[in-house]
């Protein structure tokens, strides 16, 4: 390691040690990526997403530069861009749960560097806008923080703008006590797009929306953990997709109530035409001990195409009594007496259509806008 | 220029034969009732006309002010001025009253054209004024959670704006109060014009007192087996249908 010359030999010694610590947390995510198990359709977290096809480029992203933009609009001073070197928001990183996805995790990790924290210290007057976007690989990393009793509303865009374009992101989302946030995240244009979001409850209000469109391979991971109870405390996540052509969006979420009396609500809807393919897999976790907890969770589907394929796999898994959870999943063609009500009034056949998929979907998006913020 | 059915054979697909040779001609500027006790295929008449696709024509034709009406699709069919309010009318979740009537109009107009959205606006208020509905129906999703009455006001709304050649009615009458009932005939009232039909579909006299139809039929297993004046709507509510029973049995 060469030193600046005129560099004292304790701030030499503290560089060292940052390039010894950062090596060493390169070096484990290296471990963590050769060691857990690469997408595999016969891994149930991976089953019916098609990982196999995917598996071998994945792998190239470990040594492929991580490049994009990042943009972030109206959010004042609470933007901080990630650095490789805090070691606090890597570590929040490397403590990600995962469903499925730790060999990737792993991969994030070697490319940490990219991205935004945003502290949210006081409500946000209008949505805080945070943009990725790449033509290659991009990799970033999302830190939202907001603080007790602050309202916050929040867009994540993710824009890929070449046919290959690549993006996996990791999105950590912290709310307070008191604490309301609404969040969304909507990707589009790539060839495969990754995320890994954690949401971790402490006694506020969040509502969460995905919306992924014309991308080709889309793998979602959405784990939210609640650790408080009480008045006000909710968690609604909601995702709302059009698939076409031959598109795979491969979803997975956990509701994990870790202490009892809190609510969550989850609401997955899909329109899927052509040959294309979505696989929800869902799970809801009660601790032990987590009385009185109050969980749903719903996956619908809309099959426009024979060819259109849909694997719903909704869970439960309850570990406490005097609980309050269901989960359910539908999934069918169009309904076509509402496509002929529409028909008859002289709509033409195709906006018809996208008016009723559209339709279908705005029940997932509505719910979204109508969660209490600072509107 | 008329609306003529002539030998119309239709059935459920792959089905019975539930129209079996009608024959009917509904001039501009005239309401026709069609009665028939239940079964007797009216309301399969009146989907059978828009195309509906869990019928198909076996037999006969359908000319609308010349054109040959089987051959247009479902949503040519009400371009060229062909109107249904459905005896159920359908929810259409996540889709609202306003912008569901805006795609309708657009598609009336010329390809690139678009409706002006305050003219658009202000016709649907006053039009709703008129039937007595709360302008809050503009923005939910149409007929969701609706009540019956709700419905059929929602579909003679409809109407009114798209302002069709020919508007079938099929038990407009039905789910609604006395006060709704009136309502809702009055603006059918308003509607009526020498350029412009209705084919009235019910089982009662109550709603041809107040929509006075000119010309009356029976429809019966298929077919139309009596025409006649306001008489045969009186005889029918005094007697009922037996007399037809007892007649074509």
């Amino acid at each position: 390691m060469d030193f600046p010359q005129n560099m004292s030999m304790e701030e030499a010694f503290a560089l060292a040690e940052a390039e010894a610590k950062l090596q060493q947390a390169l070096n484990e995510s290296r471990e963590r990526f050769d060691q857990a198990a690469l997408p595999d359709r016969l891994n149930e977290d991976w089953r019916f997403g098609r990982p196999h096809r995917h598996a071998a480029a994945l792998a190239e992203l470990f040594d492929t530069p991580s490049c994009g933009e990042a943009r972030v609009l109206r959010a004042g001073e609470c933007a901080v861009p990630v650095s490789a070197e805090d070691d606090d928001l890597r570590q929040t990183e490397m403590l990600m749960p995962t469903i499925g996805s730790d060999a990737l995790l792993g991969l994030h990790l070697q490319q940490f560097g990219a991205g935004y924290a945003l502290y949210i210290e006081e409500d946000t007057k209008e949505p805080i806008v945070l943009e990725y976007s790449t033509d290659s690989f991009y990799a970033p990393s999302t830190y939202i923080m907001v603080a007790p009793g602050v309202k916050a509303e929040i867009e994540e865009r993710h824009t890929g703008n070449a046919a290959e374009s690549a993006l996996f992101a990791t999105r950590n989302i912290h709310v307070a006590e008191g604490a309301q946030l609404r969040v969304s995240l909507r990707s589009s244009g790539f060839a495969r797009h990754m995320s890994i979001t954690n949401i971790q409850n402490l006694g506020g209000r969040v509502s969460h929306l995905t919306q992924h469109s014309s991308n080709a391979w889309t793998r979602e991971e959405t784990v939210a953990e609640i650790y408080a109870a009480g008045e006000g405390t909710e968690t609604r996540l909601y995702s709302a997709n059009r698939l076409t052509g031959s598109e795979v969006l491969d979803q997975h979420t956990r509701q994990v109530h870790h202490v009892g009396g809190a609510a969550s609500d989850l609401l997955y809807k899909n329109v899927v035409d052509d040959s294309a393919t979505a696989v929800f897999a869902g799970n809801i976790y009660v601790a032990p001990g987590a009385h009185h907890t109050d969980a749903y969770q719903s996956n619908r589907n809309m099959l426009l195409s024979e060819k259109a394929t849909i694997h719903s796999l909704p869970g439960l898994e309850i570990l406490a009594d005097k609980v309050r959870c269901s989960h359910g999943s539908a999934s069918a063609p169009m309904d076509e007496e509402q496509l002929f009500y529409l028909l008859s009034r002289g709509i033409p056949r195709q906006e018809a259509l996208q008016l009723v998929a559209e339709g279908f979907l705005a029940d997932a998006t509505n719910r979204f806008y109508a969660a209490e913020t600072n509107d | 220029m008329s609306l003529i059915i002539r030998n119309l054979h239709a059935r459920v697909k792959d089905g019975a034969e539930i129209l079996n040779g009608i024959n009917l001609e509904i001039p501009k500027g005239e309401v026709h009732a069609i009665m028939g006790p239940n079964g007797s295929g009216k309301s399969t008449l009146s989907k059978v006309l828009c195309g509906h696709p869990a019928y198909e024509i076996t037999a006969g034709s359908v000319e609308m002010d010349g054109q040959d009406l089987l051959s247009m699709s479902v949503d040519e069919r009400s371009r060229a001025g062909l109107f249904l309010a459905f005896q159920y009318p359908v929810e259409v979740p996540g889709v609202s009253n306003a912008n569901f009537l805006r795609a309708a109009l657009e598609a009336r107009l010329p390809k690139g054209e678009e409706i002006n959205v305050v003219d658009f606006y202000k016709q649907l208020r006053g039009r709703m004024k008129e039937l007595g509905m709360d302008t809050k129906f503009t923005a939910r999703a149409v007929n969701e959670g609706f009540s019956g009455g709700e419905k059929k006001r929602n579909d003679v709304l409809q109407m009114m704006m798209l302002e069709p050649t020919y508007a079938i009615l099929d038990e407009t009458d039905s789910g609604l109060d006395v006060d709704a009932l009136r309502v809702v005939s009055d603006g059918v009232n308003a509607m009526r014009a020498p350029f412009r039909s209705f084919m009235v579909i019910t089982h009662y006299k109550r709603l041809l007192d107040y929509i006075r139809p000119d010309v009356v039929h029976v429809l019966y297993k298929g077919k139309i087996v009596r025409t006649g004046g306001f008489e045969l709507v009186d005889y029918i509510e005094a007697h009922g249908f037996d007399f037809v029973r007892n007649e074509e049995e």
